[in-house]
Formats: structure tokens, sequence, C-alpha cells
């Protein structure tokens, strides 16, 4: 999908939607609209960017860079503006989401046969009127005679039919301009089939349901969530290898962050985050008067600066930092006087490795494409050779970027512990620098790691390639929600932190 | 790749600081010994797979507590979901073991409603020569608690294995008499994967594609 066709597809979208009212009040049946404004996890707004749509409009605008270029000659082509879109977006848990959803929608569609959503808001249309025409001779059928059949000829069908009809195509184009679950949840009550085939395309793009299961049961933490996506991988190795004796180079991320031991850091800043939230609470119980409301205002300011954190993807530099020092002086900096330094050590050491597995990743596979050229080997062999690699890349990819994820979940939580029991002031500011460059290194190398792919695959078709591209930005965009939901979780502990300072200088 | 596990069981480690916590978990995960090592911050993490019966493996997540008293308002809040511990003293430091009484509090009055089954281990038991406590001693005050009790070596690497493998053995003859159950929020003990089973919800999801399509 082009740029600006993409534009076009989001007016389109809203378009069908507010048709999708009128047809709903024609057709009298009244399923419970969404209510958009207020369903959308509240508590995460602030986090979201600001809209999607001005993005798209910026990326119209904005003259290609080198990075577009080499990523379409790779054959990107059709998902080239959605890999983009996704990381762009990789801010906030709900956003991308937003945007998982989003190509979900897509991809049901394609399956489906459905056709691109300017089209359907014209086809709408015509049906609507269509209707208007056949209201009488539909209703002739009456509800009970057709059972929604497809043998059933057009002419025979009531009205029924036509919510068969029309709405599924609509329930997709609130999928596609809507975010949330009561979309998601709305939508399968509605339609069976529509639910099904959505759940399938959800499970192809996003595998273990990590977002999906965050959206449809928001009680449980991320840790859960992750676990139980890490567990559903698990018994998938566990079938593949006893199915497949052959070695695969597979590359699952729950498990592979659940081996960098972040799961249980993750488990482990969730316990010191609730166990603060509710310390804080309790304080705030025991307080009145001014006292409540001048703390009350200091808590605000502590929360206002996690909310602002913005991470835009478009700042991110590929040329710079080719070894990972870059990226470590940046961690350094914003830990400065954290004394955790062991923990960053690890972190950047991840990093260091990964950036010189990219880089004797790039050197080999320039040598070998020319030898391949002189050579030219036998197509079969050539085939199973690129294949092999690229799928040794994705497996890199993946690794680096759950290992990354996971050293940083840690890091989160040794700064949680440190500011917990150490009790001086740490500056929410620097948790979000912090926060930032880390995204920001996720989404360098995720770059990095598809640039790769797409130089590797240059002779290669689109639908071998794509899937492990697209695999790594779906990760990639999952890692730098891991990351800022860890960083949200160190909300609590900064306040009680702040709490006790203020106690002990009172005592003083 | 990870193989196929019954269960995974949380075990926590705890008491005074030097005794050799994470000395001990890091023979038993990474079978070496480390001379020099920087004290525990707050919590760390561990795990290794442990075959209690030939075929029968047993995932064990280690969750290795930092033993000094300033982290303790923060290592209390890890208890609760372990469903074992190994309590750590050190045999020639005779202060580390007055203070497994208070450990047990510490950890008993934290990991409630829950229960928690430890094992005493008396650490660094290849400096016999600088003994403190004798082994009489400990596994009197052990029994009088209702713990093992075990003497390890993690640079000798002497009963390392033993000390692990006992625990898992009476966490899982617990688990499988009914006394120990898993439970929804609580992450002591979790089930794993039975190979051979067909319960996988991907299967289904793929059958399905195909007739829809």
């Amino acid at each position: 999908m082009s740029d600006s066709e993409a534009t076009a597809a989001a007016k389109g979208a809203e378009v069908v939607q507010e048709e999708f009212q009128d047809a709903l009040e024609m057709l009298d049946s009244s399923p419970p609209t969404p209510d958009i404004s207020t369903d959308v996890a509240p508590t995460r707004k602030a986090r979201r960017r600001p809209e999607p749509k001005p993005a798209a409009a910026e990326v119209e605008e904005k003259p290609k860079t080198p990075s577009d270029s080499t990523v379409s000659q790779g054959g990107w082509g059709y998902w080239g503006s959605w890999g983009k879109s996704i990381l762009s977006t990789a801010t906030a848990t709900v956003a991308t989401v937003g945007q998982g959803l989003t190509q979900v929608i897509e991809k049901a569609e394609t399956s489906l046969g459905i056709p691109s959503p300017t089209e359907l808001s014209a086809q709408a249309e015509e049906e609507q009127k269509e209707q208007d025409g056949q209201s009488g001779r539909r209703r002739i059928g009456g509800n009970g005679k057709c059972d929604g059949n497809a043998d059933v000829p057009h002419q025979c069908r009531p009205e029924y039919y036509v919510i068969m009809d029309i709405t599924p195509k609509l329930n997709l184009h609130i999928f596609f301009s809507l975010q949330g679950k009561t979309v998601i949840t709305g939508g399968l009550d509605a339609l069976e089939f529509i639910g099904k085939k959505t759940m399938d395309v959800i499970a192809e793009g996003d595998p273990g349901f990590r977002k999906t299961k965050g959206l449809i049961n928001r009680n449980s933490t991320l840790s859960q969530v992750l676990r139980e996506a890490k567990e559903r991988e698990e018994l998938q190795q566990t079938a593949e290898e006893e199915s497949d004796s052959e070695k695969k180079a597979v590359a699952h991320y729950g498990m592979l962050f659940d081996e960098f031991q972040g799961l249980s850091h993750l488990e482990a800043l969730e316990i010191l985050s609730r166990e603060s939230e509710s310390k804080v609470k309790s304080v705030l119980t025991t307080l009145s008067g001014d006292e409540l409301v001048q703390l009350r205002e200091e808590l605000e300011l502590i929360k206002e600066s996690f909310s602002l954190v913005e991470f835009d993807d478009e700042e991110v530099d590929e040329k710079k930092d080719e070894d990972g020092s870059e990226f470590e002086k940046e961690i350094m900096e914003a830990l400065e006087g954290l004394s955790i330094t062991a923990t960053a050590e690890k972190l950047s050491k991840a990093c260091k490795s990964t950036c010189s597995q990219i880089t004797d990743m790039i050197t080999p596979q320039e040598e070998e494409s020319e030898e391949d050229m002189k050579t030219a080997p036998s197509v079969e062999s050539e085939m199973l050779n690129v294949f092999l690699f690229h799928h040794e890349i994705h497996a890199a990819a993946i690794r680096s970027l759950a290992e990354l994820t996971a050293r940083s979940i840690e890091l989160f939580h040794k700064l949680a512990e440190m500011i917990l029991f150490a009790n001086g002031s740490t500056e929410a500011g620097v948790l979000s620098q912090l926060t930032v460059v880390l995204c920001k290194e996720i989404s360098l190398l995720s770059k990095k790691f598809t640039s790769c792919l797409t130089t590797a695959g240059s002779n290669e078709k689109g639908d071998v390639l794509n899937p492990l591209i697209t695999g790594v930005f779906l990760e990639a965009s999952n890692s730098a929600s891991y990351i800022q939901d860890a960083f949200q979780l160190l909300m609590p502990i900064l306040e009680i932190s702040h709490i006790q300072r203020r106690a002990e200088s009172s005592e003083q | 790749m990870e193989a196929i596990w019954l269960y995974q069981f949380r075990l926590i480690v705890i008491g005074d600081s030097t005794v050799g916590k994470s000395c001990l978990i890091r023979r038993f995960t990474e079978g070496r010994f480390a001379q020099v090592s920087d004290p525990t911050v707050g919590v760390d993490f561990f795990s290794r797979l442990v075959e209690i019966e030939p075929g029968k493996r047993i995932k064990l997540q280690i969750w290795d507590t930092a033993g000094q008293e300033r982290f303790r308002s923060i290592t209390r809040a890890y208890y609760r979901n372990s469903v074992g511990g190994l309590l750590l003293f050190d045999i020639t430091n005779r202060r580390s073991f007055q203070n497994v009484h208070d450990w047990l509090e510490e950890a008993r009055s934290h990991v409630q409603p829950h229960s928690i089954v430890f094992l005493l281990v008396g650490h660094k038991c290849d400096l016999e020569a600088q003994r403190q406590v004798t082994r009489q001693e400990a596994e009197k005050l052990a029994g009088a608690y209702g713990m093992r009790y075990v003497e390890t070596s993690a640079r000798d690497a002497i009963n390392v294995e033993h000390a692990f493998t006992e625990l898992t053995r009476d966490i899982f003859a617990l688990v499988r008499s009914g006394d120990i159950t898993i439970q929804e929020g609580w992450e002591g003990v979790k089930s794993g994967f039975v190979p051979n089973v067909v319960h996988s919800s991907e299967e289904v999801t793929k059958s399905d594609r195909r007739c829809l399509c």
C-alpha cells in the first residue's frame, strides 16, 4: 500500500465508520456501539503518541531516506509502509496494538478477498442504495426461511442477509479505525466467522497472542502475558522437535526472553511496584487537609514526568553507532550517580556483541553473493543456502532483541531496588531519558537487522523474506513496549521514595 | 533448547551475607566456582533443570536474595511466590548459625498464606579446620524445625547437587500427595508440559484456517 493510498484508506475508513452507524440505524439492529472515548485503557492514554494520522501525513511529505530505498529494493513492497509505521509507533503498547490491529485487518481483508477501505466505502454506499431499493423484496423472505447459507439465491435473502453481507466488512472497519478491547470482543460476538478468521490472522502476526491477550484480559500483568506466550512457544517447540528432527533456526522471542531472566526481573519489578503503590495509598489515607493537598501536588509532579515521554523513531539515525559505543556512552550518562554500573555494563556488553554480530553478517554475505555470480551453483542448493542464511539472521535478530530487552528490564529492576533502599533523590527525568535511549537502541538494531535481511535476500521473493522482516519489526515493537511498561512500573517506586525522603527531612 | 519439564518450582535462597548463597547457586547452575563475587543487590535469578526420576524433570527457578541487612525490606517482598527454599549458614561463622531462627521467622511470616519447604544448609564444609558449628547441633536445630540438614561446599562441589535434588524431591512428593497445589496467582509451583499429549491450541487454529479459506 503506497503512502497516499494509506492516507486515503484512513479517510475511507472514517467515512465507512460513519456510514456504518447510519446503516445500523437503518437496519434497526442495535448492537452496543463501543464507547470509543472511554474504553481504551484510560491509564495508558497519557503515553499514547499524538495520533497515527499526522504521522502518516509526515511520511508522505518526507523525502525518501536512503534506508527507505534499500528497503523497497529488497522487495519490501507492500509491507514497506507497514513496517515503517509499526516502528514509528513503537512508543506505547496501546499505539502499537493499534498498529498491530491495522495490520491484522489488512491481512484479514486480503485473505477474505475484501476490497480496500476506499472501494468499500463506495461499495457500502452503493449497497445502501441498493438496499433501499430492494428492501421491499428482501422482506419477503423473512428472517426464518433463509439461514444465511451462501447457496441461497440473492433475491431470496431476507434482511438477515443484509446484515451478514454488510456488517462483516463494516465490522472490519471498526477494527481498522478504532483501538481497544471492546472492538475485539464486540467483533467476535457479532460475527463468529469473522472472529475466527481474525483470531487466525492475529495469531499469524502476533505469535503467542502477546498483545491480543493483553487487550482481551487487561487484568493480567505483563509478566503473566509474557509467561503464557513463552509457555505456548515451549509447547510449539516440543511439537516441532518431535515432528521435525532437522535442526531449524527457529527463534522464539518469549523463550529467549525468559532464558535471559527477563521474565523474572519483570515479575520482581512488578512485585516492588505493587507494594510501593499500596504503601503510597495507605500513606495518603493517613493524611488530611493541607498536608494531603501538598503531597498530592508533589506526587502529581512525579506522575507528569512519567507521562511526558516521547520517543520519536524518525529521529533515529542509522549511520551512527556502528559498534555500540555511542549507546554505552548514552547509557552511562543517563545512569550517572545511580550506582548500578554492573547491570549497565551487562547491557552495553550485550549491545556491543549484537553490533559486532551485525558487522560480521554484512561482510561475509557480500563476498558470498559475488561468488554466487561467478560460479553460478545449482539453483536448488543456492536457494537452500539463502534460506538458511535468512533464518540465521532472523534468529540472531530475535535473540538480540530478547537479550537487550531482558537486560533493560533487569536494569529497571535493579534501579527500583536501588531507589528503594538508597533513598537518594532520583529524578524521573533521568529514567525517562534512559527509556528513550533504550527504545532508540532497539529500533536502531531492528533496522540494522532488517537491512541485513533485505541485503542478504535481494534476489529473493517477498514471501520468503517478508515474514522474517515482519517478525523482526514486530518483536522490536514488542520490546519497546515492554521497556516502556517496565518504566511505568517505576512510578510508584519513585513516589514512595519521595514520601520516605519527605518524612525523613521533616523529622530532622 | 529447553527440554520438557513436569513442573516448575520456585526456590528462594536466604541466609546471612557472605555465607556463600550466590556461590552455591552458581556452582549448581553454572558448574563453576567464582573466587571473587560482588555482594548481591536485591535479588538475582538462576534456573536449571533437575531430573528427579528417569524422564521426570523439574525446572528450578532460583531467586538468589541479598543477605545484607540493608536490602531486607526489599527481599521480604520476594518470599511469597516461593514453594521452597535453602536456608544457608556458614559452618565457620557461628553468628550466621544463630541467625537461622530469625531467617525462618522472617520467611514464615512473609509467605502467608502459603507454606514453604526449607532445607538447612551448612555451607563451606571444605573449611573443616575453621568449623565453629558442629554437625550434631545443626542437625538438632534442623530437626526442631522439621527441616533436613545438608553440609555443602561450592568450592569443592560437595553435596551441591544433592542439596537441590533432595529439596526438589521433597516438594515433588508434597505436590503429588496434594499437600501443595498449583494455585492461580501464585508462582511457587507451575505445571509444565508432558510429552506426547496433544493439547496445542495452534493445531486447532491451523485446521480451522484450512477449511475457512
